[in-house]
Formats: structure tokens, sequence, C-alpha cells
């Protein structure tokens, strides 16, 4: 299926513990697939993603980052997933200014929507991919 | 709008008066041997330079954590300089009570670097001469986004007449004026600097960004005179962003890395991000910066970008609340990827 | 650092994709890794021994254990680590089934992954600090929130079992819904009645307090010491207590939403609530036409109401089974889009009033046109395929649940949450029905999802239950991963204290730095990612953790 000189992209999602971890769980116990570079770290909230550890995970040889947490609204801890929106969004904005967007993202994943969860992270492994293969056909 | 005319005579006059009292301090600008530098004067003002052609370091530098009882501390520095101060009042490193700021319209400045002894120290004269050499003006004065005397307690602007007035923005600038000995009339003209310069979003890349840093010797001055790094111990301290010694060797160990020094790429892009909201743009960085690294472009650009996305200008209203710290339920709803 | 590495098989769970063999060996020579076994159950009994003996043997300082998700077993191997002599925060789970073995079919490329997984969690645990659990007295009180059927029967266990009971209803009176029905199905008795056998029960007892005309004002604290503020009538009370059963129960659909239903403009349409003030006020003609309209407010996407409620096709047989006593030679007609007569006894009652001579027609109404004379209802009938018109006397709907008007700001007093649909969520749905995502509040009757009479009662008893057996140990241990502050680089900017949410942390004047107040903070870890300096830190997600975890991920193999 994959082509063996093809580079894989590595990618480091952060999940909350209350969402997106728990889809990720259901996710696991459904037997869905996703591809094997995407790893997770569990955080008790999104809003515990200090955005210094995607830019450390950035530069230390990730190709692509998310955070991902509850909906807007229904976060364990009441709002800390707003936090995280504004948090975000700025660092992605920064990501912008230096022409790497598509680097991070930012996911509304809740603890019952595992398919989303494969949905998200496949896209995001796959837009990687062929970013990193770019030009390398022929 | 109802302010003062004035005159650099007045002005001192203010000063003295304020300085009577005790624990009272000012803080403007003086003449060293040489340049016109920062000055403090604690019981009685003789030279004061309102306007300063070098930018040697910014002004609310060191004011951290700041607590002195009954002490006021009276500010004549530039719009940068009071909207670094307006971010530390924010950031509780200085008592609101004990600071009274007031801008001064700004020509502009070279760095002190560049400094030689002869550059004028009248508004004008400063102008003409920055405009006529337009290649010494230090790049952040020229993408200076407010160089108006628009925030603090008051402000001293220069109207188009050539006149100086100043005009008070709260109660504590009201008491200022106040020990102005001139009536408050109401200012119809004209000022001579108008809004700054509206730039297009910083945008570069990472090829731009590595040559650029390629000189960075990781020494953190950069950090160290930014007016809005108060942190008392830096995250950088410690190994997990910039690991050092047997954290460093097992990192080079690990991942097989060949750059070192370590870390700058992560250094500059979490310093860039934590000062996103507050840094006004004042270019200390790029003048203690030993290898004339322009991080002035990118700490200045990204911010301006980054507080354009929650519309919010760093030192423009002591209310205002930094971004990072609140949150509005219905905004930001394209935020999901 | 003395880290044993535990890899489980799950039998062949993880065995199957992941080289369980090679990890175990390639760790063996990490240094600081003193043990490394890969076992088929490491949660089994010998499994669990294997571990104990390593800990006791090797002195190990840090396990970390590879097995499934960190949620299964967390409190097995936590007592298994102080069992052992060690905190038992020097355990660090990672999930190679859930997030590896189960999710990848390539066997080099996951074992390639649990690799890293493994290796990160070791690099996170090697910054481990112990962390202690601190016990507190829990407080032998309740409270209960609604007195309804529910909350009703969930006060009188707790009290029959001595526990001390604040009852509080945002009513005058007690008995929520329950005390306007008519006849309760299938015993078909009064619901007053049931109501006032409850409530003459309770007030036998004498550690129940009840309050009605009252709602919470305020609420803080954790398990075993919830501070309450009850606005009573205008008077305002506190007390102290140390679990809660939320019993607030529903609102009845209010079809007004939906003008097209004419429902409050003509008389003629009423519904099933409403009848049980009885069918005489309606002045029907003795041979009367009537129309019962099911799932109104219900299964309808257009109003954001997707969910069945459950209750509503028995009140409709119940409705129609009233209207042919009362008038025998009725005619009867409901319009449905599924029968769903789920409770016991329930598809047999269906089945006697089709004998009886209702009719049963699949179809939603589309149109109701009220005329002078009669209420005209067209539809499509989607058994026959066929356009109907009919003239009724009287049109019926079948009304649904909807969520108790106040529940969203309760839920966010409370600080648990809420599903899709504004009901309560459950912990889990299949594993911990009656529990909240937080510790001591349960959840029970309507106010978690439509649920009929019997259901509630089980439910309200099942949440005291359940609740009784934490209040009873009498102690708990409160989950240490609470924030702290370094004082000394700490630099009093108080971002974390303006970003907070639970407002857990103060300034303190005189030094000037902040600290955490350790019985309200939630443990989210926004401070933490506030704080330029890292100078406040969640226990248990310090930044060397995760930032190691990260390295950990990215390394070169």
């Amino acid at each position: 299926m994959t082509d063996k000189t093809e580079k894989a992209p590595e990618v480091v999602g952060f999940a909350c513990s209350y969402c997106t971890f728990k889809a990720s769980e259901m996710a696991g116990s459904l037997r869905m697939k996703y591809p094997e570079k995407v790893r997770v770290i569990q955080v008790p909230c999104s809003s515990r993603v200090d955005p210094a550890f995607v830019i450390k995970a950035i530069f230390e040889g990730a190709d692509g980052v998310f955070v991902s947490g509850c909906h807007p609204g229904d976060c364990h801890f009441i709002r800390g997933n707003y936090f995280t929106r504004r948090k975000m969004a700025a660092l992605k904005e920064m990501f912008k200014a230096f022409s790497m967007e598509g680097k991070v993202k930012l996911f509304w994943i809740s603890a019952a929507e595992a398919r989303k969860f494969i949905e998200k992270i496949t896209n995001f492994y796959n837009e990687l991919r062929e970013e990193k293969n770019a030009g390398k056909k022929n | 709008m109802q302010g003062k005319r004035i005159d650099n005579e007045k002005i001192k006059a203010a000063l003295n008066r304020f300085l009577e009292k005790q624990n009272h301090i000012a803080l403007g600008f003086g003449k060293n041997s040489i340049f016109i530098t920062h000055k403090i004067y604690r019981d009685h003002v003789d030279d004061l330079f309102l306007f300063n052609p070098y930018f040697s370091i910014n002004g609310a530098t060191f004011f951290y954590r700041v607590f002195g009882k009954d002490i006021k501390a009276l500010m004549l520095l530039r719009p940068c300089e009071i909207r670094a101060m307006v971010e530390l009042i924010k950031l509780n490193q200085i008592d609101p009570e004990t600071a009274i700021m007031v801008s001064v319209d700004c020509p502009g400045a070279i760095s002190l670097k560049k400094a030689n002894a002869d550059m004028p120290h009248d508004f004008f004269e400063i102008k003409q001469a920055l405009d006529k050499n337009n290649r010494e003006l230090r790049w952040a004065c020229r993408f200076c986004r407010e160089k108006r005397a628009v925030v603090g307690d008051a402000g001293i602007r220069i109207a188009e007449d050539r006149s100086m007035w100043i005009f008070p923005y709260s109660d504590k600038g009201n008491e200022f004026l106040g020990l102005i000995d001139e009536e408050t009339i109401e200012f119809t003209g004209k000022f001579i600097l108008s809004e700054g310069v509206k730039t297009e979003p910083f945008t570069t890349d990472m090829a731009t960004f590595n040559s650029d840093f390629s000189k960075c010797i990781l020494c953190k001055n950069c950090r160290d005179m930014c007016p809005v790094c108060y942190c008392v111990d830096c995250l950088f301290a410690g190994d997990e962003y910039l690991p050092k010694g047997d954290a460093l060797i097992n990192k080079m160990l690990r991942t097989g890395t060949e750059i070192f020094p370590y870390g700058k790429e992560i250094f500059h892009m979490i310093r860039m991000y934590h000062v996103s909201q507050t840094c006004v743009g004042c270019g200390a960085c790029e003048e203690a910066c030993p290898q004339e690294i322009p991080l002035t472009k990118y700490f200045k650009g990204i911010s301006e970008r980054l507080q354009n996305l929650f519309s919010y200008m760093s030192g423009r209203d002591i209310k205002e609340v930094i971004p990072y710290l609140t949150i509005k339920e219905d905004e930001l709803n394209d935020a999901e990827d | 650092m003395r880290a044993g590495i535990f890899i489980c098989h799950c039998g062949h769970n993880i065995k199957h994709t992941v080289d369980v063999r090679y990890l175990s060996e390639y760790f063996k020579k990490i240094p600081g890794v003193v043990v490394s076994i890969d076992y088929a159950f490491v949660c089994s009994e010998p499994g669990q021994d294997i571990i104990k003996e390593s800990i006791e043997n090797q002195k190990l300082d840090r396990v970390v254990i590879a097995s499934c998700t960190p949620s299964l077993h967390g409190d097995l191997f936590r007592d298994l680590l102080k069992k052992s002599g060690t905190n038992p925060f020097y355990l660090k789970r990672v999930s190679i089934r859930e997030h590896c073995s189960w999710v990848g079919d390539d066997i080099e490329a996951n074992t390639e992954k649990a690799k890293r997984l493994i290796l990160s969690g070791l690099y996170a645990a090697s910054h481990y600090i112990p962390l202690e659990e601190k016990m507190v007295e829990v407080n032998k009180s309740a409270l209960v929130i609604g007195g309804g059927v529910s909350g009703l029967s969930a006060a009188l266990f707790l009290a029959r079992m001595g526990i001390k009971v604040y009852l509080i209803e945002r009513e005058k009176e007690l008995g929520g819904h329950v005390r306007l029905l008519n006849k309760v199905w299938p015993s078909m008795r009064n619901g007053k009645e049931i109501i006032r056998e409850l409530i003459d029960e309770i007030e036998r007892l004498d550690n129940v307090e009840i309050y009605t005309d009252t709602i919470i004002t305020n609420f803080e604290g954790f398990f075993g010491n919830y501070q309450v503020t009850i606005n009573n009538n205008g008077q305002e009370r506190k007390f102290i207590v140390g679990g809660v059963v939320v019993a607030t129960g529903f609102t009845p659909f209010d079809p007004s939403i939906k003008p097209e239903l004419h429902y409050k403009k003509d008389k003629r349409i009423v519904t099933t609530l409403d009848l049980e003030k009885g069918i005489e006020y309606l002045e029907l003609p003795k041979k009367p036409r009537v129309a019962i309209l099911h799932c109104i407010g219900s299964r309808d996407e257009t109003i954001g109401r997707s969910y069945c409620s459950r209750i509503c096709c028995i009140n409709s047989l119940k409705t129609a089974e009233e209207i042919k006593q009362r008038y025998p030679d009725s005619f009867v007609e409901s319009f449905y889009m599924d029968v769903r007569a789920h409770p016991r006894g329930g598809e047999e009652y269906f089945e006697s009033l089709q004998e009886k001579g209702v009719l049963f027609t699949r179809g939603n109404v589309a149109e109701i046109i009220p005329t002078d004379k009669n209420i005209i209802i067209r539809g499509e009938d989607t058994l026959l395929g066929e356009v109907y018109e009919k003239e009724f006397d009287l049109v019926v709907l079948s009304i649904g649940m909807s969520t108790a008007f106040d529940s969203r700001a309760l839920g966010q007093l409370l600080k648990i949450s809420l599903d899709k649909d504004g009901f309560f969520l459950e912990a889990h749905i299949k594993l911990r029905p009656f529990d909240t995502a937080v510790k001591g509040i349960f959840i029970a009757g309507s106010c978690s999802g439509p649920k009929d009479t019997e259901e509630s009662i089980n439910h309200g008893r099942a949440s005291a239950l359940k609740l009784f057996g934490m209040l009873n140990l009498g102690y708990a241990f409160v989950e240490p991963f609470i924030s702290y502050v370094d004082p000394k680089r700490c630099s009093g900017c108080r971002q974390c204290e303006e970003a907070c949410i639970a407002k857990a942390i103060k300034f303190d004047e005189k030094l000037r730095v902040v600290k955490v107040e350790e019985a309200a903070c939630m443990g989210c870890g926004l401070c933490n990612a506030t704080c330029p300096s890292s100078a406040i830190s969640l226990k248990g997600y310090f930044d060397s953790f995760i930032a190691d975890e990260i390295s950990g991920l990215l390394e070169i193999a």
C-alpha cells in the first residue's frame, strides 16, 4: 500500500482526558485503524497544553501537532477549552506568519466521536504526507 | 480637547514642584558626558530633555516588582516606553498608584550603537535630521505603531504650529497637570504626528528565519533587555526547552542533533509567543543583540499580527485585559480545523 | 532511577501486532531500566505478583506498565504499588493496546510505535515525584436536588440508611410531575397517592430537612465536603454535605413552540398532560372523534430534539383507553411513527387497545386545520402510501420531555456536563450510568434522559445506594493532581489568578506571590499553561513530564 521510499510524517497529538482521549480509547476498542505515526499525549484538559509544547514538538522533529479538546461549552473544567481556543488561534496565526500553516491543528472531538477522531487525524496525516513528499514523484 | 500649553521650562518647574515631596522621584531624559540618556531625578531637575534622539534601552526595563509604599515615580518617556509600563502594570509588576506616566510625542530615534554626538535634541531638529538621512532611523521607529503621546496618564504633544501641549488622560494625569502653572484651555489646532504606519501582516518563512538567526549565539540578551520579559526565573533556565549539561548530552545522543548551541528556534519561537500580546515593538531586543539579528522585524511583526487577532493593542489602555487571560464564548468559531 | 518496565501481552490482544519479546529485550539496554519483562496478563494475580516481587527485590522506584488504556485498572495498579511499598504516583501507564495494537495492522510499525510510547513514558516517569493522596473526612450527609419521584426515592433511601439528607425543591410542593398524574400506568394508581406515601415515610424520619420553594445559589468544595448555599423563599441558608444526588427532572414539552400545532389557540387541541385533569371539562359530544398525535417534541430534528422521550407512547395508549372507557362509542385514532411500548407489559397493553377498537395509523400529521365545526388533519399514511384527511372533535398531543429549563445553569454551578440534548451526562453510559464526572455527584431520574416513573424510582434508589457506599466509608482520598506554586520562581504577575476558572488561586499581598487553594483547584492545568515561567505547575503533569514525553515520541530510535 505505502511506498517504502516515501517519507512518513510524524504527528504528535495532545488529547484531553475527558473527551478526545476517551474518543481515542473508543477508536481503539472499535479496532478502527489510523497511521502508526500518529501518537497521542494525554493531558487533563486541552487548556493544559502550553503552546510551548507545540513549538517544542515542531522543532524537535514533528511534522504536525494537533491539540484536541471537548467541544466549546462542554469542557469538564467549564471554560478551559475556550482558553485553548484563544491560545491555539494565536499560535496558528504565528505559524501562518512563518508559512507553516497546516502544521498545527485544533480539533474539537467529544468522547463519543471516535469516528471523527479517526477522520480528523487521518486527514491531517495525509495532508502532511503529501506535503512532505511533494515534488518527490518522478 | 482640554489641555495646557507648555514649554520646557514650565515642565521643569512642575517637576521641581513634584520632587519637593518626599519619596517622589522622576525619570526622564538627561545628559551623561556625551549622549542624552535616561536619567533619574531625585530632588531637583536641571537639565531635562523631553526628546531623545538615541534609543538604548526601554525605560520600562527593570521596573519589575516595584511595590514601594507611598513612592511616586513620574516618568517622562517615549510612547513605546510608557506602553511597556502599562503592560507591566497589567502584569502587576508596578503598583498603579506608584507610576505617573507621561508620554511624549516621539520624533523617532537612531540606535545608540550607531550614534554620533552631534545629534540635535529639539523635536523638529531631530525629525529633520532623521527625515534627511532616512537610513539612520531605527527599523522599529520607522514602522512604529504609535509615535503619538496618547498613552499613559498624560501626554505631551506637539502641534503643527510648533507649540507644545500637555493633555491629561486619567486622574493621576490631572494631578500632575495641577502642578503646571497654566490655565487649562481648549486645543483646536492640529498635531504634527499622525497615526502610525499601517503595515501588511508580517509574513516570512523558515528559510529566512534560519538565515537571519544563524548568527544567534543564544546569549539571551534580547530576553534580558525586553521590557515585558518580567519573569523572576525564565522558563529557559530549566532543562525542558534548552537542555544543558547531561540533559544536553542526552539530547545529542538521543536525537543526533548537530546544531550547537541547541534550541535557537525553540527559544525565539517560545519567547515570541510569550511576549506576543505584550510586546510594544520598541526594538530594545535588537539594540541588545550583539550579533545584530533583525529581531524587531520578527517580534514586532508577530506580536502585531497576534494582537490584531483579538483587536488588542499592548499598552493602549490599562483597563484592557491581556487576551490570553480572558475569553468570549462566541468568538473564533472557525478556530477548529 | 531504577525503573521497571512491564509489557502486557493482553493474551493475544497486544501480542498479535506488537513484538513484545523484542521490546522487553530492547528496554533492558536502556540506562536506568532495571527490570524489563513481558507477560501474558499483567493485571492477573500472577502478573501482579511479578510486579510486586520486582519492586521489592529490585527496589524499583519507577514502574512503567505498558498495557491497556490508563483509565482501565488504574486503581488496581496504584494499589499494587502502594502494597509493594512505593509511592503509587511513581506509576506510569502506557497504552499500547487501545492506542497501538488495536489501531494498526503492521507489526513492524506497531512495534516501533509501542517502543516510542514506552520510551516517552519512561522519560516522563523519570521526572516523577512522589505525590500524596490526602485523606479527607467525609460528611455523612447528602443533598438531594429535586423533590420529584426520583429525588424522593433517593432521599428516602439515604435517610433510612442513617444519612442526614437535605431535600430541596424549586416548586412550592414536593412531588414533581407525578403529582399531576391522575393514573400512573401500569398500576393505574393516582400519582398524588404515590407521592403522598413517599412523603409520609420521609416525614416520619427525623434526619431529613425539606426545603421547598428553594434554589441553590452557590456550590463549592469537593467530595465529602461540599458547601451548599441555598435560597429558601428569600432566606439564605448554608450547609455542608458529603455528596449530591441531582434529580431535577424534566420540563414537559411546550407544543406552542411549533405554531402549526395550534396549541393554546384552540381549546380542542390539548396535551396528554392537560388530560390528566380529566376529560369532562372538554364538553365532548356523545360520540367523539379523537385523534392522538405521537412524538410531539420527540424525534424531531427541526426543534433540536432528536431523542425519543420514551414515556409518550404509553401515555398515548393510556389516553386512548381512558377516552374509550368514558365514551364507549367514540372513535379514537392514533397517528404514530413507531409505537415504542417498551416497558414490561407495554406490548400487551398496546395489543389490548387495538382489540378495543383504537385505530393506529402510521404516519405523522402534516397539517392541522381547525374549523368552526371540527378539526381537520392531513398527513400521509406511510404504510399504505396514501394521503389522508380526517375530521376530529379533539386532538390530543402526546408530548415528550424537554430538559429542565435551568439544567444548564445548575450544571455550571455543580460543574457537571450536559449531553448534546441538554440532559446531564453520565460518567460512562454502561459502566457508570449513575455517576457524573464529578466525584460524589450522582444523577437520578429524567434529568439524565427521559424515564418513566418506575425507572425514575429505580434510578433514584440506585444513585442513592452508590452515594451511600461512598459516604458510609467516612473518609475519601483526594486526587493529588492539583496545582502548586514554586514561590521562588513566581513573579507575582497574577496572570494565573486572572485566568483560573475555579478561582482557586489567591494572591498573597505580603509575599507577592500566588498560592493555590487546594480544595478548590479542579486540576485542569490552565494556570500552568498560562504562566510564562511555569512557576505554577500541575502535579502529575509538570512541564518536564510532558516536554520529555514529546522528546521520547520524536527521538530517532
